[in-house]
């Protein structure tokens, strides 16, 4: 068997298959030996309640026959005929040497069938005794039972009972018994999968909450049940939980205490440039350059304060900003104004397509991506909205020289700098956006653009395809786990939890 | 006629700024250094336009923004820590008109000090008085009346019911009404007008949970029922 056999069978037995398997092995052996056990009492009953009455039938036959040879009647065929037998059963008196069958026994042609001759005085191949016996004639089992005659001269009379009825009820009982041991199976299968399923219920919570978690759902937890066996487990995965989010929350919360802070001195600092710089004209030439240099950083300062606090801004508490937004408008209107030229084309399939967003992060989205186009692309070539998948996607062309298969990543992450610290960008802008298209549970990734330059893409699911879009990531992290191909890009990207869900090709 | 700013900030180091540069861009500059003086200073000198930080050391800012309503319908301004917050619903329903974060740029506050002041435009040789429903809202004049009572809006409510009044039963969408009586563009934040729809429909409707007179069009804006 090859790897790939085994991988088939170790999928198969599971653990509760396993479950499920044992309990239909243990209910079909028990279900079997109960069977046989209750078969060969119920056939050894009926065989010697047939037995008993066939001896004292037959008994009953030879003490009439007795008592009219008595009477001076000479032993014949017509003698034997006068006797009441039990339906279709064969018999014959052996008198003398001689041997004189009933009229049954006449039409079955007995003696031919058995191949004796009923006139040699030893009929060899008959069972010539007292306790009952066995034989099958033309293929139908027979009773026979002789008993001898109590004038001493070893006269007897034989008796060949059909088996037939007693066989076709003891073959009905052992069909009876058998379909009943694989019900008894059947209902042992099912119980087992019942039993399995109720006992991998904790863990399939397990499962679930953790998937949740690694999407980005660090509230999730476990509810700690009364089960002694249980609730050790459920209390530490909570307890795990709770110091992840509590961690993830500390880091989100002191980039925004730092930069919170930061924006009275900010205030005073733009204000007293600003104040300075209207009176540039009455100012010595000398000190208008510095004053030119604090001017630009301390405006880049003002951004990187501002993305800061935007990007560390955490989901928790957060008041629910969600409007009906058309949101090929938004985007026109947000590409065009940083563009400051009309760059933006909609496709005729996603003109009027209303999606509940916050305006202000897809406005965010978008100026973000342009502005990324125009410092670091060589400028912002297109600005596509279409329709597709029950998704709205956003494509940003620019003209640089693309993003190289091994940043396409990392382009996301913040302060992720292209070496180049010239332009305003302050190094959050992508990162910026890879969160509030993760707050819109959308996804957010960068390809090579046909014919040279980089091609931002995003994809914001359209209302009543929510559901399909949350469930899709799980599907596609199980999929590029497996395979891990090369060219694999980046389809999602969860702040805080760090994880990477990867989208093969 | 120079425009005067009452400036509540209980930082001496922003307000000294701010008033320096308020001052540059053509404004006189009241300073409170806390919330009572604030109050006191909004009865001694008049202001056009209260700048108030909701976060002050003495009182809660939302309470002060209450008093100030309660006293007079000057445009408030309130500062507030981050756009995402509670703070800003929270602001909005204590009676303030508009919102800036901090860092303030003083060109920003300009621009949205003149939006505030701005005058309702006068209607285009339309009537003086529109009546719709029970009330009448005399657009020149600057006030409205429902059952022969002046009913106590702020400027700004009263600008945004003159706006509605205007579409003449047309649905406004939020956009619109930001651009028209905040002089926001696109991005503004839709939650001011919201906020304002509600404060206005507490004090023209009957049953302001049950409102019949400013209408929700559902994901599209509101109206003014006839």
């Amino acid at each position: 068997m090859g790897a790939r056999g085994f991988g088939l069978l170790r999928r198969r037995w599971t653990l509760r298959n396993r479950v499920a398997w044992g309990f239909a092995l243990m209910a079909l052996v028990l279900g079997g030996v109960l069977a046989a056990a209750s078969w060969t009492l119920a056939a050894s009953y009926l065989n010697r309640h047939q037995e008993h009455t066939a001896v004292a039938l037959t008994a009953d036959n030879a003490l009439l026959i007795e008592a009219e040879l008595r009477s001076g009647e000479r032993p014949s065929t017509h003698l034997l005929d006068r006797i009441q037998y039990s339906p279709g059963s064969l018999a014959f008196l052996s008198y003398d040497g001689r041997h004189y069958p009933n009229a049954t026994a006449r039409e079955k042609k007995l003696a031919s069938v058995l191949g004796v001759d009923l006139r040699s005085p030893t009929p060899s191949r008959l069972p010539t005794m007292t306790s009952p016996g066995r034989t099958t004639v033309n293929g139908s089992s027979f009773l026979v039972v002789s008993v001898p005659l109590r004038d001493g001269s070893g006269n007897t009379l034989t008796e060949l009972y059909p088996l037939f009825d007693l066989d076709r009820t003891l073959r009905m009982l052992w069909m009876v018994v058998i379909a009943g041991a694989v019900i008894v199976g059947a209902a042992g299968l099912l119980v087992g999968k019942m039993a399995s399923r109720r006992m991998l219920r904790p863990l399939a919570d397990v499962t679930a909450a953790a998937g949740s978690i690694a999407h980005g759902d660090l509230s999730a937890r476990l509810q700690v049940g009364e089960d002694p066996d249980l609730e050790p487990l459920a209390r530490s995965f909570n307890r795990t939980a709770a110091a992840l989010e509590r961690r993830v929350h500390a880091d989100a919360r002191f980039a925004g205490d730092v930069s919170h802070e930061l924006r009275t001195p900010l205030t005073t600092m733009i204000n007293s440039i600003v104040l300075l710089q209207n009176r540039r004209a009455e100012l010595p030439a000398e000190v208008v350059e510095p004053l030119d240099l604090l001017t630009e950083d301390l405006q880049r300062f003002r951004r990187l304060v501002v993305d800061l606090l935007d990007i560390s801004r955490s989901d928790s508490g957060r008041a629910d900003t969600r409007e009906p937004v058309v949101v090929a408008d938004l985007i026109r209107r947000a590409a065009d104004a940083v563009a400051g030229t009309p760059v933006a084309e909609v496709a005729p399939g996603a003109e009027g397509v209303v999606l509940r967003a916050d305006k202000r992060r897809l406005e965010r989205v978008v100026s973000n991506l342009v502005e990324n186009a125009a410092v670091h692309g060589g400028g912002c070539d297109a600005v596509r909205v279409s329709r597709r998948h029950g998704a709205v996607r956003l494509e940003v062309d620019d003209r640089g020289p693309g993003v190289a298969e091994g940043l396409r990543e990392r382009i996301f992450d913040r302060f992720a700098r292209d070496g180049s610290t010239k332009g305003p960008g302050v190094g959050l802008g992508l990162a910026i956006v890879a969160q509030h298209v993760h707050w819109h549970e959308g996804e957010v990734w960068v390809e090579d653009r046909p014919g040279g330059g980089a091609r931002f893409v995003v994809e914001l699911p359209v209302a009543g395809d929510v559901r399909a879009s949350r469930a899709a990531p799980a599907a596609r992290a199980e999929t590029a786990s497996g395979s891990g191909r090369s060219g694999a890009r980046v389809r999602r990207w969860r702040w805080g939890s760090g994880v990477h869900v990867m989208r093969p090709e | 006629m120079t425009r005067c700013v009452l400036l509540v900030e209980d930082d001496p180091r922003v307000r000294r700024v701010l008033h320096l540069a308020l001052q540059d861009e053509g404004y006189t500059v009241v300073e409170a250094g806390t919330g009572d003086d604030g109050l006191r200073a909004l009865a001694g000198s008049a202001p056009d336009v209260v700048l108030l930080d909701l976060m002050l050391p003495d009182t809660d800012g939302f309470a002060v923004c209450r008093r100030i309503r309660r006293e007079s319908d000057v445009p408030v301004i309130m500062v507030t820590a981050r756009t995402d917050s509670h703070d800003v619903v929270a602001g909005l329903e204590a009676g303030a008109d508009d919102y800036v974060t901090k860092p303030l740029v003083a060109k920003e506050l300009s621009a949205r000090i003149r939006a505030l002041l701005r005058r309702t435009e006068p209607l285009n040789g339309g009537p003086r008085c529109i009546r719709t429903g029970d009330l009448e809202i005399h657009v020149d004049e600057g006030y409205a009346v429902r059952d022969g009572e002046q009913l106590g809006l702020t400027r700004t409510e009263f600008r945004l019911l003159a706006e509605l009044a205007r579409a003449e039963g047309r649905v406004c969408s939020r956009e619109h009404l930001l651009e028209r009586v905040w002089g926001y563009g696109y991005f503004g934040d839709s939650r001011i007008v919201d906020v304002h729809i509600r404060r206005l429909r507490g004090k023209v409707e009957r049953d302001p949970g049950n409102p019949r007179l400013v209408v929700t069009a559902r994901g599209l804006g509101y109206r003014l029922a006839g």
